[in-house]
């Protein structure tokens, strides 16, 4: 442990004392914390052997469990009561206002809580040995039953969309905090030498919040996620200017080199400003290393039809769940998929054909990311994560008022939803927790977002209560105040 | 635990610590973890507080101890200070910097530019004895000496132009905010003066503008615009406004006692809510009239004119559209909570002071779901589902819409508009303490008042006359700008000297309380603060004493010989400054510096916000990103970029711009491969290299040795070494080479903005390139 301190020590030239240093560890940092505090806090230079700085890969706190992590983030709120947690007792009541029994919120998004009931219009089966319940919504993720395990008693505090998102992303609805995949990558570096170490998949519209949703927050920037674009080069300003070749890119930086040796040839060392010459290099290596990485026209056509891409409904995801596979190979730490970026799962009014359309859209594309990931042995050290920011209501909104009876909508619904996690070794093929008789409230074995983000954590090697930060005062960590892990889960 | 914590002294514990520090660090954190907790804090109360707390440094009367007389290195008390210091410890300062890099020095500092080529040759040329002090008192008077140090200000007051949350809305006034900031640093206006103004001024100017203006240092925080629970929504905002208050002034992370007492300082759970109560009853007002009286008479007079002969148009536009609306008022009432519901509903005059509260804050409400329908001409939305009309409705709209374009002469132009806080009226709703900082938790009911440790009464409170504000900010303002209150000087001196030194003499410049740094240099600290108070709060004071100082004027090297390795070895964070630290330029520095070498800066001062084009491939910003047309809008200095809370500026964002969310007082500095991407490959640097090589041209000719010369001073206000130039040459003849070849097979290549005859296009092109490489270099980004 003092070894890594030592290792981290500059030989000069930045503001941080032996003495900071150990009032940083009484505030609960582990040694893992300590030395990413030192090199990424701009307290001390950022320099290591490998030149990735305050990226360059660190141990975690114990044996990791996964490698990676793929969230598929259904933006704008499935509805769980229509895809695996069924709800018979929904038929019995619809029409009817919630009973008070079922505690019902003194607000909701659109006032809905005043609405009736609508049951579901789903079709439901058990599939695999574990027989889990999915609707017909999901027939190509319901083949891999066995390998899902369905948290069903999730809540969260956001009531609308972008404080919902972000929390799913950072654990609290305010802005301002590290994204959990920022976490991952300050707790354990980045797991590749020439790409981000957190990605960002969308389609087209933007994520409610924006990059707040995958921000570092208080920590420092080279943590953050990296959006990749889906037309032209993945990375911001990744290609070099029309008439810029290759071998002119590389003169160009030979020169900055030259110059950057010369200015510290006059200097006392500093690693701070060997970091700089590094990063140059890095950037260099990117810039051939990242369009490789998302180039799918290297994949067989059988793969491409595996994740959808010969479809036009499921080509948009099925691309992004097919390079989240591609980055995953290539050792990127944290890979965030959305689907229906812009809260295209929003379904306020005509549930029913908002579902089908995203259900489609996404049904495939994960059954040919879970098939793909297993068929090469990915599967086990990486971890799938399935969910929205929030579930919906079993009573109808107020948006469909004036529709139809099947047009019904369903609201938000923090209170009690679903998100299902597969591979890491987990147990498929099971439930975890349950919400009340209408889908509304989480019930048994209550699991928060912070809850969710505590094993995530762990299965990343890394113990939530550990992975801190100081800032303002505080030793902040992912999970805030609270996060018990979901044994059941880990079991 | 207890034994260590009976032994709890301020000294004592650096000389536990200095003992234990070969400890591994798993014991050593449980062993300082004991001593930061000290004992157990009991319960709040005026004697609550362990002496260890009441011992504690920074809540301690500042002390003036006069400097220690040093030699003649010491040129002010400043000097003394630091001598001292570095004596105490074996070392010395480092020789004084060459003339060439104290300018640039100076001029990075100050006004977050570098000197021009002239400058540095009229500086290092004038052998007057003052040369020095009246470069330093012109850099001072500089318009752009605000737009520097009004941006370290807007960090701490988490300046942005947007709401955040989902829709990110722009706030259209916002930017009066940013430049009260900057000509309140440029006037030099006297720093508790400023306190008042950005806690108070609408109580205590109110017929000030900038007065009223100033208080949207308060007004800066993000909103949730859909928030139907407007109660959470009130909770969050005086959560902001309690932290920043408590960071800003205090330098004391208050957001700790939100939900319990502070783990480690005397700031109890009470204090929290004692502090937040004197925000008790502020909202936001983005739209307060900021012109003269009679001109507001007259503006508001034809105003009602226009408004009365378009009245029965806006009705029976109404009337054609309202069925055409998806929700009636009603309805969209009908999705907020109950109590929010029965405030609206009760009569203005019977509400109570909370109720009376929800409905300032809907009344704010112009988006597309506000139950409270606005005037017509006010309502964002009201000709949205103007579309859906067909037939006779439709032809009769566009009638109505006609007959309102031939009567558009008698409606005057708006006026300018300010933005700020104010108080709904005299009545604040209470204040308690909230478990869990909960608003559904209410415990005790407290009132207004300041760090018990300090003055533990309640505040003494005088409502100003006119019954419009209940006064609870006039009297925190006052406490914070009160002399005798140790923290608000000590914690803005050390601000100053922070971005000076890139450290502060508390390393924390946010945090004074345990957790925080203790300063380095103590006396230091308090002789700067008293003097800052005696001068009269003058931040310009500062300024000078810091810079006119020896201290300042090292190189940043230290001199050869063993010195250094001595030095390197008793203080390798440089705390005691043996030599002038050197930190990488923030990306608002960066950026503007590479315009100006380029000859592209538009120096404009003030005014709206500019909106440069973003990068190819970024997404378009919910809220909106409006790219200016004309090129000289796109290089105004980046103070003046706009601030969209969800989505900052790309080439700042990549340079640790903070995020907007919260407060700042200490920018991350990374160093990144998107850093490197961006300055490599961005359109907006192979402007500037163009820019640059256009300017090279100019000045220097075709001859390559006299094009190494010019850039050099441009770009590093120094001559090119033998060495220097002789890379350039090599790298001309190396780089055109490459440049023909590409060309040979039709491609294309940035070339300077202006290309003499009988300069080939690759010969153009490789000087191009040069100059990128220049401003990308680590003597250009680092700033000498």
């Amino acid at each position: 442990m003092t070894k890594r301190i030592r290792r981290h020590t500059p030989a000069t030239g930045a503001p941080l004392s032996r003495r900071e240093l150990l009032a940083r560890s009484g505030s609960g940092l582990g040694s893992l914390a300590l030395a990413h505090l030192l090199t990424g806090s701009g307290l001390l230079p950022s320099a290591s052997a490998t030149g990735r700085g305050s990226l360059a890969a660190r141990e975690p706190h114990h044996a990791p469990r996964a490698r990676s992590v793929i969230w598929l983030f259904m933006e704008g709120g499935p509805s769980h009561i229509d895809l695996f947690d069924p709800k018979p007792e929904l038929e019995r009541l619809a029409g009817q206002l919630t009973p008070p029994s079922f505690k019902l919120p003194v607000t909701s998004a659109t006032g809905s809580h005043r609405m009736p009931i609508v049951p579901s219009l789903r079709k439901w089966r058990q599939h695999g040995e574990g027989g889990l319940w999915v609707s017909d919504w999901y027939p190509h993720v319901a083949q891999h039953a066995d390998d899902l395990a369905v948290v069903r008693s999730c809540w969260a505090d956001g009531l609308n969309h972008v404080g919902a998102t972000r929390q799913m992303n950072t654990g609290s609805i305010l802005a301002g905090r590290p994204s959990l995949g920022a976490w991952a990558t300050y707790g354990l570096g980045a797991g590749n030498e020439e790409l981000p170490a957190f990605v960002v998949l969308t389609d087209d519209k933007v994520v409610r919040g924006g990059p707040t949703n995958w921000g570092a927050g208080f920590l420092p920037a080279s943590y953050q996620g990296t959006h990749f674009r889906s037309d032209g080069p993945p990375v911001l300003d990744l290609r070099p200017p029309s008439g810029v070749t290759d071998s002119r890119q590389r003169s160009r930086l030979d020169l900055l080199q030259v110059l950057n040796r010369h200015h510290a040839g006059r200097l006392p060392a500093d690693s701070e400003l060997d970091a700089r010459i590094e990063a140059y290099e890095l950037a260099y290596r990117m810039q051939s290393a990242a369009p490789a990485a998302v180039d799918v026209d290297k994949e067989t056509e059988a793969t491409k039809r595996l994740y959808g891409l010969d479809e036009k409904e499921t080509a948009r995801f099925g691309t992004n769940c097919l390079l989240a596979r591609r980055l995953v190979e290539r050792g990127v730490r944290f890979i965030e998929v959305y689907c229906g970026s812009g809260s295209g799962w929003d379904g306020h009014a005509k549930l029913e054909a908002n579902h089908t359309k995203w259900c489609k859209a996404s049904d495939k594309p994960i059954s040919g990311l879970l098939t793909d990931l297993k068929s090469r042995g990915l599967l086990d050290e990486t971890l799938v994560v399935w969910g929205g920011e929030f579930g919906r209501t079993p009573f109808s909104d107020t948006n469909s008022r004036k529709a139809a009876p099947e047009d019904y909508g369903r609201d938000h619904n923090p209170w009690g939803f679903t998100m299902w996690l597969a591979g890491a070794g987990i147990q498929g093929g099971r439930t975890i927790g349950s919400t009340d008789e209408i889908g509304f409230r989480a019930r048994e074995n209550p699991c928060h977002v912070h809850d969710v983000h505590a094993t995530i954590l762990h299965l990343l090697g890394l113990n939530h209560l550990d992975l801190t930060y100081l800032h303002n005062g505080r030793s902040e960590r992912a999970t805030i105040n609270g996060g018990k892990l979901i044994d059941e889960l880990l079991a | 635990m207890a034994a260590i914590g009976g032994a709890f002294q301020p000294g004592t514990r650096l000389l536990m610590i200095q003992a234990i520090r070969h400890r591994p660090v798993r014991w050593i954190a449980a062993f300082v973890l004991g001593l930061a907790l000290g004992p157990p804090l009991p319960a709040a109360g005026a004697d609550a507080y362990t002496r260890a707390q009441r011992d504690y440094w920074a809540f301690q009367p500042v002390q003036r101890s006069e400097a220690p007389p040093g030699g003649e290195w010491v040129r002010n008390p400043v000097d003394g200070f630091v001598l001292e210091a570095l004596q105490a410890e074996g070392l010395g300062p480092a020789p004084e910097a060459d003339r060439a890099a104290l300018v640039r020095r100076a001029f990075l500092a100050l006004v977050g530019l570098p000197p021009s080529p002239e400058e540095v040759r009229e500086f290092v040329g004038d052998s007057s004895p003052d040369a020095y002090e009246r470069l330093v008192e012109r850099l001072l008077a500089s318009p752009h000496y605000g737009e520097r140090w009004g941006r370290h200000w807007l960090d701490l007051a988490r300046f942005a132009e947007s709401s955040g949350f989902e829709r990110d809305v722009t706030r259209g006034n916002a930017w009066r905010y940013r430049d009260y900031v900057i000509a309140a640093l440029n006037a030099d206006t006297p720093y508790d003066r400023f306190v008042r103004e950005q806690v108070a001024g609408d109580e205590l100017w109110p017929d000030s503008f900038e007065a009223r203006i100033a208080t949207a240092f308060n007004r800066n925080y993000a909103e949730e615009g859909n928030q139907k629970d407007l109660l959470l929504a009130r909770q969050e905002t005086l959560h902001d406004i309690t932290a920043v208050v408590g960071s800003t002034f205090l330098g004391l992370t208050y957001d700790c006692a939100r939900c319990h007492d502070h783990k480690f300082d005397p700031i109890t759970q009470k204090d929290y809510y004692r502090l937040q109560a004197f925000f008790a009853n502020v909202n936001h007002d983005d739209r307060f009239p900021i012109v003269p009286a009679a001109e507001l008479g007259e503006y508001r007079r034809k105003l009602a004119v226009w408004e009365e002969r378009t009245a029965h148009i806006w009705e029976e536009m109404s009337d054609l559209l309202m069925p055409l609306r998806n929700y009636t008022p009603s309805e969209l009432l009908a999705r907020y909570p109950d109590f929010v519901i029965e405030a609206i509903k009760m009569p203005a005059g019977r509400r109570s002071p909370m109720q009376q509260w929800m409905a300032s804050l809907l009344a704010t409400k112009t988006c597309g779901t506000c139950p409270l329908r606005p005037k017509p001409h006010l309502d964002p939305v009201f000709r949205n589902v103007a579309g859906k009309l067909k037939g006779e409705d439709k032809a009769r709209f566009e009638a109505l819409d006609a007959e309102l374009q031939k009567l558009a002469h008698l409606k005057p132009a708006d006026i300018p508009r300010g933005t700020g806080i104010t108080d709904v009226d005299a009545d604040p709703p209470p204040t308690h303490v909230l478990s869990n900082g909960q608003y559904t938790g209410p415990l005790e009911e407290v009132e207004p008042g300041f760090l018990s440790i300090l003055d533990p009464g309640p505040a003494l409170v005088v409502p100003p006359d006119g019954g419009r504000s209940t006064g609870r900010r006039s009297a925190l303002a006052g406490w914070l700008a009160d002399p005798s209150n140790p923290l608000p000087a000590r914690v803005m001196v050390n601000r100053i000297w922070h971005h000076h030194f890139g450290r502060g003499i508390v390393a924390t410049p946010g945090d004074f309380g345990m957790m925080g740094e203790r300063p380095s240099h103590p006396q230091l600290l308090d002789w700067l603060a008293d003097e800052f108070v005696r001068s009269g709060w003058s931040i310009k004071r500062v300024h000078r004493l810091l810079m006119l100082s020896s201290t300042y004027r090292q190189a940043t090297a230290p001199a050869p010989g063993s010195a250094p390795e001595r030095a390197r070895r008793a203080d390798p964070f440089n705390k005691l400054l043996w030599r002038f630290p050197m930190r990488r330029l923030e990306g608002e520095v960066l950026r503007d510096s590479a315009l100006r070498v380029a000859g592209l800066l538009n120096a404009r001062v003030g005014g709206p916000s500019v909106f440069p084009p973003l990068p190819e491939g970024t997404p378009k910003p919910v809220g909106g990103w409006k790219t200016e047309t004309r090129d000289s809008d796109h290089r105004r200095r980046s103070v003046y970029v706009f601030v969209r809370r969800n989505a900052p500026y790309p080439m700042l964002d990549v340079f640790d711009f903070p995020d907007s969310h919260e407060s700042c007082a200490m920018r991350n500095r990374t160093t990144t491969a998107s850093q490197a991407l961006s300055l490599l490959n961005g359109a907006e640097p192979t402007e500037w290299a163009r820019g640059l090589a256009a300017r090279v041209h100019r000045e220097a000719g075709i001859d390559p040795r006299e094009q190494v010369e010019a850039a050099y001073r441009l770009a590093y206000s120094r001559r090119p070494s033998p060495a220097e130039k002789e890379t350039a040459m090599a790298f001309f003849d190396r780089h055109a080479g490459i440049i023909a070849a590409a060309l040979d097979q039709g491609g294309e290549s940035p070339v300077p903005a202006s290309v003499p005859q009988r300069v080939s296009e690759a010969n153009a092109a490789a000087l191009v390139d040069f100059c990128l490489m220049l401003l990308n270099s680590n003597e250009f980004a680092y700033g000498s």
